[in-house]
Formats: structure tokens, sequence, C-alpha cells
């Protein structure tokens, strides 16, 4: 995708004025929205637009599709390379049994490819709004900033899980064509039923899109710092680069507990017998953390800015 | 919107970080509060006479949990030292720095199975009756292990067995009035104050050096108050408020581990290896104060003794040296070696000249004419026993 295209408005129903659910669900009158069920009534509208919007972007779908593709490329490679010798490790494995696709898939993908797209998604929130001048026809309400923001973040939650799930079948459906498929062998050297094997790949579906999630929150409290999408998108970006390169130093090793990066590849715990549950719950604690905090920066900064775009 | 206006909206991030920090800060504080756990008073001697008792008459309680191993020895970062990205914890010399998780589910002396997780890897030592298997899942290898014939087999578990201390004359009471009366002359014993240790109230027992030289303030043992088995061993320098080397239990239950824990078959596709050799046996709490020795006992001559010990060598034999670590879990040596001295100051005196390198509680000396003195002493003791063979 472009810089330019990120700038240049690509929503197909542009957002100043005109006609349909969208449209109306954005311009309530002040006040109403609190009111139980039409409220509700138009949170459900606006979020279903925003969905909407998000799922048809091309530059969004074009992001999925290199998600799909990335999990492909990983199974003709060790398809490929497994005439002579895989190694042993968790992508070794995949040569013996295809359902392990999904967990290499995380495992490769989960450090950078992932984050890459929530960010740039969650990024272009409110920034990408700002710089095509929508953002004030959003905020003609004055109430209607916090609701807005709950529906751009619950739109970005949707959008990590759409990608996980994307990764996970993707890698499902080239590991059940490229190889054999059965009992699958974890980390811990027991083996269990496939049935089970897609059970724990849900567990780390769900870990998954909870830790891109809380970058979501991040990267959408840094969209409303701006009003260039693309800075937000790449000073997202470089966050999760600088955890990722603090978490392989080791003189700063003290500082690893509170970087959303390390507690990322914690979903391998979902792969030992028993499933360790601690580090995992201790993971969703820092994820709701990040969520909780970066979640309220961004409320008070749009609550309190002044939209002259 | 007023400036005001804008204040307060800005307050609720700081008052999220509040909650946060209060959230994470409540178990230190919870543990703070009621870190005095009330325990029926005990004296050193009738603590280990207790000990010895628990350990004479019965086995380790059946048990699962968590133990964490840190350790700050202030070494400077050294090539070996650091792990490599998907190995966490599988070499020992790695253990030397930063901090280490280590699981274990323990049913029996001949059935229990310790985990060392690492990144998307897993390293299992499980033990089921007579049969003991090592799996090592970056490697994809199941490897049995087996004692050499004519040995016992549970002399060989890394668990305390009843046969060090059964010997019939050695009551428990005797036996600890002879700990005592061993240690005293360098050693002070001490009950301290009780502590929580992964949530259950435990016993302190401070040993603490008499020498001068030594670079080790205390070493604290904690020891549960109902089991009496120990929880954990911290090791406190002179003038660092931290512990440098800590293992302990982080989570703990009394209670019998699901028996899938201990079965193991090598899974389809892995390598299966036979080995002759016994179990590791590093993998527990113990005396730390041996931590820091580098075992090169082949060559290896120790100089005092107690805690003044001094352990003088040659320094390796590289090329040998490091074919043999290297088949251990990829520690180089020659690396680690170099970058030793390359963090060592130039020192010299009466006892010739060399490089030095001070650390919290070790000191390490490397003498030009290739000797390697080491002890958890200070630098002047390492002149002292260079000098001395000289």
């Amino acid at each position: 995708m472009s810089v330019r295209e990120i700038v240049t408005p690509a929503r197909p129903d542009a957002r100043d004025g005109g006609t349909g659910p969208a449209a109306t669900a954005r311009t309530p009158e002040p006040g109403t929205w609190r009111g139980s069920g039409a409220g509700a009534r138009h949170l459900t509208r606006l979020l279903a637009s925003e969905i909407a919007l998000t799922f048809r972007r091309p530059r969004n779908l074009a992001m999925l599709g290199v998600l799909a593709i990335v999990p492909v490329v990983i199974g003709v490679a060790v398809r490929v390379a497994s005439e002579s010798d895989a190694g042993g490790s968790i992508v070794g494995q995949i040569a013996g049994n295809g359902l392990t696709l999904t967990f290499a898939a995380f495992a490769v993908m989960m450090p950078i490819v992932l984050p890459l797209t929530v960010a740039v998604v969650a990024g272009d929130a409110v920034a990408g709004e700002a710089a095509q001048g929508t953002l004030r026809y959003l905020l003609v309400a004055p109430a209607g900033r916090t609701r807005l923001l709950l529906v751009k973040y619950v739109n970005v939650m949707v959008f990590c899980l759409a990608a996980c799930a994307v990764v996970a079948l993707s890698a499902l459906a080239a590991g059940l064509v490229l190889f054999p498929a059965g009992p699958v062998t974890l980390l811990s050297g027991t083996t269990i039923p496939a049935a089970e094997a897609l059970l724990r790949a849900g567990v780390v579906v769900l870990y998954a899109t909870a830790g891109l999630a809380a970058l979501g929150a991040v990267a959408l409290a840094v969209s409303t710092l701006t009003e260039a999408p693309i800075g937000a998108v790449a000073a997202s970006v470089v966050l999760v680069v600088v955890s990722q390169v603090l978490t392989a130093i080791p003189q700063v090793a003290a500082v690893r507990p509170i970087l959303l990066t390390s507690w990322w590849g914690a979903f391998d715990e979902a792969l030992r017998t028993p499933m360790a549950a601690d580090r995992m719950g201790r993971g969703l604690f820092v994820f709701a953390a990040y969520a909780l905090i970066f979640g309220s920066v961004a409320w008070s900064r749009l609550t309190s800015k002044d939209i002259t775009a | 919107m007023s400036k005001r206006a804008r204040a307060v909206r800005w307050g609720v991030p700081v008052a999220a970080v509040a909650v946060v920090a209060a959230a994470v800060g409540t178990g230190p504080v919870i543990a703070a509060v009621r870190s005095d756990p009330s325990l029926p008073e005990r004296t050193a001697e009738q603590l280990l006479a207790d000990v010895a008792r628990t350990w004479q008459n019965g086995r380790m309680p059946q048990m699962s949990g968590t133990i964490v191993e840190t350790a700050s020895l202030g070494l400077p970062a050294l090539p070996g030292l650091t792990t490599p990205p998907g190995h966490a914890g599988a070499s020992p010399v790695s253990l030397l720095s930063g901090s280490h998780q280590l699981k274990i589910w323990y049913a029996g002396e001949d059935r229990f199975r310790l985990m060392l997780p690492g990144e998307m890897s897993e390293t299992d030592l499980i033990a089921n009756g007579g049969t003991v298997w090592l799996w090592d899942s970056a490697a994809n290898t199941a490897t049995r292990l087996t004692t050499p014939e004519g040995h016992d087999h549970a002399a060989h578990t890394p668990f305390p067995t009843r046969s060090g201390l059964a010997s019939p004359y050695a009551t428990p009471d005797r036996l600890a009035r002879q700990v005592l009366e061993a240690a005293g002359a360098d050693t002070a014993i001490s009950v301290g104050d009780a502590v929580t240790v992964a949530g259950r109230a435990a016993y302190q027992i401070v040993l603490t050096p008499k020498p001068a030289d030594s670079l080790i303030k205390d070493i604290r043992v904690a020891l549960d108050g109902e089991k009496l088995m120990p929880l954990r061993v911290q090791v406190y320098a002179k003038g660092a408020a931290e512990p440098v080397f800590e293992v302990g239990f982080e989570s703990l239950s009394f209670t019998a581990p699901a028996p899938e824990n201990f079965t193991f078959t090598p899974p389809p596709g892995a390598k299966v290896e036979q080995e002759a050799v016994s179990p590791p046996a590093g993998h527990r709490p113990r005396e730390a104060a041996h931590a820091h020795d580098h075992d090169h006992d082949d060559h290896g001559r120790v100089v005092g003794s107690g805690w003044d010990s001094v352990l003088v060598t040659a320094l390796p034999d590289l090329s040998g040296a490091k074919r043999d670590e290297d088949r251990h879990g990829g520690v180089d040596l020659a690396a680690l070696l170099d970058g030793l001295e390359k963090a060592a100051t130039p020192v010299s005196g009466e006892w010739g000249s060399g490089r030095l390198l001070r650390t919290k509680v070790v000191s390490i000396l490397i003498t030009d004419d290739g000797r390697l003195l080491a002890g958890a002493v200070t630098p002047q003791a390492l002149y002292r026993a260079a000098g001395a063979k000289g």
C-alpha cells in the first residue's frame, strides 16, 4: 500500500452528509444516544457501518490477503525443504503433521507481521478521518466523541480477530492440503488428537487477538495525537520494533515484564501439557492494562482537542 | 473547552495508570503486610533437628509448583551467558544471569517431572519408576537415561533421599548439634524472621560467614513452617540490598500431581536415544554457595577452607574444553574467557601481575603466568592465595 492511498479518501461512501444508514447514524440529536433503546441502536448501526467500511477498504483487504499468503508460503517452503531434512523445531514438525502449521504460522507472524497490520488499521482510525476532514462531521454532538472512540476501538478489535482468524484458517487449509494430518505432538512431547489441537489453535487465536488489541489501543491513542495518519501508523510500528529490540537486550531485562512484545509469545503456553494458564493470564493482565491506559489517553485527547479539520 | 476541564480529562489516564500500578502492587503489598507470619518459635538447633527428623522419617511431600531462579551476580555481559533464542534456560551457564523458570511435579523419589519452558520449545526430565526420559522439543529428541549397572537408582535422583541421613547413630537432635558445631567455627547460624514464600509461612535460617574476607553477607534458607521443606535459598552480598542469587518457589501446592505428568512416550517422528548417565542434579534449590565455582575439577585445587576457599586452577585447555562444552548446550568457553579477560582490569602486586574481575559476590583473578583464581572473597584474599603459590 502506498502513502498516497492512506492519505487520500478511499472510502466508498464519503462522510460529508449524504444518505444511507451510516449518515443518519452518525448525526443523532445530542443527548438521544443516552436513551437506552435508541442509543444502543445508534451505536450498533455506527459500529456496523464502521466494520463494513474497514472490511471494504482495498488496503485492508490487501493486508488480510498478505496474512493469508504467509502461512501458505511457510507450508510450501517446508514441503520443498522436507525432501532433505527440515530440522526438529516446531517448523520442522509441520512436515509430519499439517495441523502444526497453524502454531508455526503464529510463531513466525506474531512478532512483526500481525502487529504491522493492526498498527495500520488502528493508527489510521482517528488520524485518517482528521486528514480527510471527515472527523468534524462525526463529532457534531459533543457527547458523541466517547461513543465514536468506543466504536473505533471495537472495530479495531474486530479487525484483530479477523486477522488472527485469517492466519489460522489459511494455515489450517494449507497444512491439510500439503501435509498429512493426525494427532499433534505438543511442546511437552505429548500427543493429542486432532480435535483437541483445533481447540488449542482456538485458544492461540483468542490470546493473539487480545495481544494485538492491546497494541490497537496504543495505536489508537497515537492516532488521536496527530492528524497525519502515516505518522500514527509509523509511530506505532516504531514502538513495536523498539520493544522487540529492548526484549532482546539482556542489560535491560528489567523492563521486559512491562513490554507488550514480551507477552505476545506466551501463546506457546497453550502448546504444553498441562496447559500453563498462569503465564497467559499474566499476559492478558498486561494487555488489559495497556488497553485501559492507552484507551483513556485516547479518550482524554479526543474529547478535549479542538477539531479543526 | 476550558483549561480546567481539559486538566480534569487528562486526570483519567493518570488514574488509569494508578489503578494498574495498584493492581500490580497489591501482591507485594499484601505479602509485605503479612510478611511476619506467626510460627511457633524454634531455635536453630530445634529447627535443624526437626528438619533432620522429617527427612529421616518420611519422604518429601507430593507437590507441584514453579521454581524461579534469579541471578544478578554483577557479571559483565559475556558471550555465552546470554540465552540464545529458543533455548531459554537450556544452557547451565545461562543460569548465571537473568531469571529462569522451572516447573516441577513431584510424586515420589522415582516419579517426578521437571520442565524448563523455552520460547516455542521445552525441555523435560520425566522419571516414572525405573524409566527416565529427557525430552528436548527443539531438537525433537527423546533420550532414555539409564543409570549404570550396580548403582542404586534412588541415589541418582536429584532429590534428597533418606540414605544420607538415616545412619543409625545420627539421631536428628545429635545431627543438628553436629551441624551447628561443625559450622560454628566460621559461620553463625541463626533463625531469622519468618517469611512468606509462595504463599506459605516459612522459617528462615540465616547462615552468616564470620571471615572478614568473604564477600557474602549471608545465606538465607526458607523452610516451610509445616513440612520443613526448603522453599527458597537467597545469597546476599555485602553492600547489596537485593539478593545476588535466589532460587525458590514462586507457586507451590502440596497436592498429588496428575499422573499424566509422569507418562511419557516418545512422540512419532522424534529421535529416540539411549544414554547411560545419571540425571542432572543441578535443578533444584540447593546450597547456592557452590553455584559460582568454575568447576574445573580436573585441574582445580582449593586453597583455604570454608567461606575463604579460593579455587586455583590452570587456565583450561581451550581446544578440548570447547569441544566438550559445545556438546552440552553451545557454550563457547574460549569466547567466554576472552570476554572475561576484556572486562577485567589489570592489577599487579608482590604476587605478580594479572587481570582482576570483581563482581558483587565473586572475584576472579587471571594471572599472567596462566593461573585462574576464583572465590567469593575480596581481591586481597586472592592476591594472598596467588602469592602463596608463587
